[in-house]
């Protein structure tokens, strides 16, 4: 934070160039551009997002990885850019999630944590002494209100809704794929294999259980819904987003 | 002296079939001095929701306003109207900040919500003053005749009350029980709240 | 983060002054809802098994008749709260959030130790203030773990526990039947006696007996498990005639929005 009487050592790093734009949030668009491709698709019962992951050397252990990562029983989010940066949002995000209940009693509907995480994003633009994340996130979830969305944020702090994206390096083909398959009434299972074609396109080497990360969100039945909050059980919802093991994925690649 | 005494006054809310109701008595005192018999406790919420807030009437003014903003706020940013269950969440967690140094108001909360598949749910719950939530199924009281609201509507109140049949039920609780608390009193505003409309009623009570 | 929905964290002491200052001129502060409280714990043969009435009272008053003591704390640790009813609502809902989040950060199932740890880490910086007295258990990594939180942070790691105003009732009837190697149904069976034992000698407990099985395979809730206190229907009705209640006045909003749809009324085109 710029202290108020920092003076000329408190400048942003992020002022506005003479032509009007924020150069430091084009770069930082310029390292998600670079990393890996993360895709997202909402269907008609559910919204799967994917991504590929990807390591450097064959000797990194990348069962300690994880690109898709649950924030709240109903929401989950993968990130495109730089892993450090995604940390410390997911570790925010979590965090808000976790306040929001204590508050309310339920977590949060997709939207208002979506509006939290990029708060949050649009902050670093406009501070002294930090630099813009350098990551674009997915962020997928069910709640009540709004059934199942699928929203993405970008480093400015922007953010919007999708019926299918996709952020990172393919992007551009990805999304022309994506616009050419999707369409509005089409089932979760289609969707995940979708999900997996288009990540196909332009994915190097072998597209296996250990390079792919899937999440997806399911809606719950109506008899679910109607018991409210209150799974006999253990006294709360039944989660509606969740990972795909390792197994499941491999089952997926299969088919 | 007990500062919940201060003003006097009390709050009931029970459950119908498929409607709630709540009421307040209409005192303020300054102790065993009466000051005025226009002092409404129950405030709307949203079109279906009400609070009651008995206690010290500087608390009540005060927190009738936080909540007002709390819910504006809510209602704002996740453009919807709260339900009645969070906003006993809302109310819990605002009075439970304050665990030392609370305000001296024992909340109830009656109000009605639409389950996904059309169906009506009542919903009453009362905290204490920093905010231990008491959801019950029958009826729940707070304020200076508390003790003699539970007696009487322990012994009027039964399930699946149409909402005439309520109204009378809690009338009479309040009614009675009120005329043997000293600090509540001087006339009785009772809520009915159905599926499609919310009746409102002031009833004559003694005056002493 | 100035802008988020919640607000800031942890206690507001700002109305302290104003309520010393009532105090210093000879008010009673007013007493919280607290609950009474038979709560136990007790290990069997495959994992735990929790208990508690559920009775929450104000002074001399029932307040609450059926309120619920155990707490959820993850999917395989439960928490049974006594003493003030607020502070064990929040308290465990906190470390169930904080757990949550650690669950979540280490990608494991999470530990009962490190939930005695967070409790008795909170409770003993607020040097007993906040007034919970906790039974934990549940079924880990490491197998079957109970303890006991004090509401000034000492813990116990004990193999049946009880707390609250009955836990002497309770405790005599653990001490009377509990052996290493009991079965589930005779661990649950003894944790109903005790928590009745609980529910008939002490005031402050009362109405039913909540239970929870926790183990390795998973973990049941048994709500009202027994309900030996059940109000019987009554008698004869007491509902008054309608219009017993004279009114004064009355308002009445309908919530019901008629929309009349006024179509345009059709105009001959100018053609002028």
């Amino acid at each position: 934070m710029a202290s108020a009487d920092g003076g000329a050592y408190s400048y942003s790093l992020t002022v506005f160039s003479p032509s009007g734009k924020l150069v430091q949030i084009e770069h930082a668009l310029a390292v998600v551009a670079g990393g890996t491709t993360s895709l997202g698709i909402k269907a008609s019962n559910g919204i799967v997002i994917a991504t590929e992951k990807k390591t450097s050397s064959i000797l990194i252990d990348d069962s300690m990885l994880d690109k898709v990562s649950v924030i709240c029983p109903n929401i989950g989010i993968v990130y495109s850019g730089m892993g450090p940066d995604s940390r410390v949002l997911i570790s925010k995000a979590r965090k808000c999630a976790q306040a929001y209940w204590k508050m309310h009693g339920e977590y949060p509907p997709t939207r208002v944590l979506v509006q939290e995480v990029a708060t949050i994003m649009q902050q670093a633009t406009q501070s002294g002494g930090v630099r813009p994340y350098g990551v674009s996130l997915l962020i997928a979830g069910w709640d009540i209100n709004r059934g199942q969305s699928l929203y993405q944020v970008d480093p400015s702090g922007s953010f919007w809704a999708w019926k299918a994206s996709a952020i990172g390096k393919n992007m551009v083909n990805a999304k022309t794929f994506l616009e050419k398959r999707y369409n509005d009434d089409i089932s979760l299972e289609d969707a995940i294999h979708t999900a997996l074609l288009t990540l196909k396109e332009g994915f190097e080497g072998q597209m296996t259980e250990k390079t792919i990360e899937i999440g997806v969100v399911t809606i719950p039945t109506p008899e679910e819904l109607e018991l409210g909050k209150a799974d006999a059980a253990t006294g709360r919802p039944k989660p509606t987003f969740r990972k795909l093991t390792e197994e499941e994925v491999r089952d997926y690649l299969a088919l | 002296m007990s500062i919940m005494e201060y003003n006097g006054g009390s709050v009931i809310a029970m459950v119908g079939k498929e409607c709630v109701a709540i009421a307040c008595d209409l005192r303020l005192g300054n102790q065993a001095l009466g000051i005025s018999s226009k002092f409404e406790k129950i405030f709307p919420v949203t079109d279906k929701l009400y609070v009651g807030l008995p206690g010290l009437a500087t608390d009540v003014t005060t927190l009738k306003e936080l909540f007002r903003y709390r819910v504006n706020m809510y209602t704002i940013k996740e453009e919807r109207e709260i339900e009645p269950d969070t906003f006993a969440h809302l109310v819990s967690s605002t009075l439970y900040e304050r665990r030392f140094g609370p305000y001296f108001i024992e909340p109830v909360m009656a109000g009605i919500s639409t389950t996904p598949g059309g169906k009506v749910k009542p919903f009453i719950a009362a905290t204490d003053l920093i905010g231990c939530l008491n959801f019950a199924k029958d009826f729940v009281v707070a304020g200076t005749a508390s003790s003699k609201l539970f007696g009487v509507a322990e012994g009027l109140w039964e399930p699946d009350l149409e909402p005439e049949d309520l109204f009378e039920t809690i009338s009479q609780t309040m009614l009675n029980a009120v005329d043997r608390d000293a600090y509540s009193g001087w006339g009785t505003m009772v809520y009915v709240i159905t599926k499609d409309k919310v009746i409102q009623r002031t009833l004559k009570g003694r005056m002493d | 983060m100035a802008s988020s929905v919640h607000l800031p964290t942890g206690f507001d002491f700002s109305n302290e002054i104003r309520n010393n200052f009532l105090l210093d001129k000879g008010v009673k502060l007013p007493k919280a809802t607290s609950t009474g409280t038979t709560i136990v714990g007790c290990l069997f043969k495959d994992g735990i098994v929790l208990g508690a009435d559920t009775r929450a009272t104000e002074g001399p008053i029932v307040a609450d008749k059926n309120c619920e003591k155990i707490h959820y704390i993850s999917d395989n640790i439960r928490c049974c709260g006594a003493g003030t009813a607020a502070d064990t609502e929040f308290t465990t809902a906190l470390i169930s959030s904080n757990m949550e989040l650690h669950a979540l950060h280490t990608g494991r199932k999470p530990r009962v130790v490190t939930a005695m740890t967070m409790l008795k880490q909170m409770l003993y910086r607020y040097q007993g203030q906040i007034g919970a007295a906790l039974v934990l258990g549940g079924v880990d990594a490491s197998g079957p773990n109970l303890f006991t939180v004090a509401p000034h942070g000492s813990t116990d790691k004990l193999p049946y526990v009880t707390m609250g105003s009955g836990s002497l009732a309770a405790m005599a009837v653990f001490e009377t039947g509990w052996k290493a190697g009991l079965s589930r149904e005779e661990a649950l069976q003894l944790v109903k006696d005790a928590i009745s034992a609980g529910i008939f000698n002490d005031l402050g407990s009362g109405s039913n007996v909540d239970a929870c099985i926790i183990t390795a395979n998973g973990t049941e809730m048994l709500r009202n498990v027994e309900m030996p206190n059940e109000r019987v229907q009554k008698e004869r009705r007491y509902g008054f005639r309608r219009g017993t209640t004279a009114i004064k006045s009355e308002t009445i909003r309908s919530l019901i929005v008629n929309e009349e749809i006024i179509l345009p009324t059709t105009e001959a085109m100018d053609t002028s």
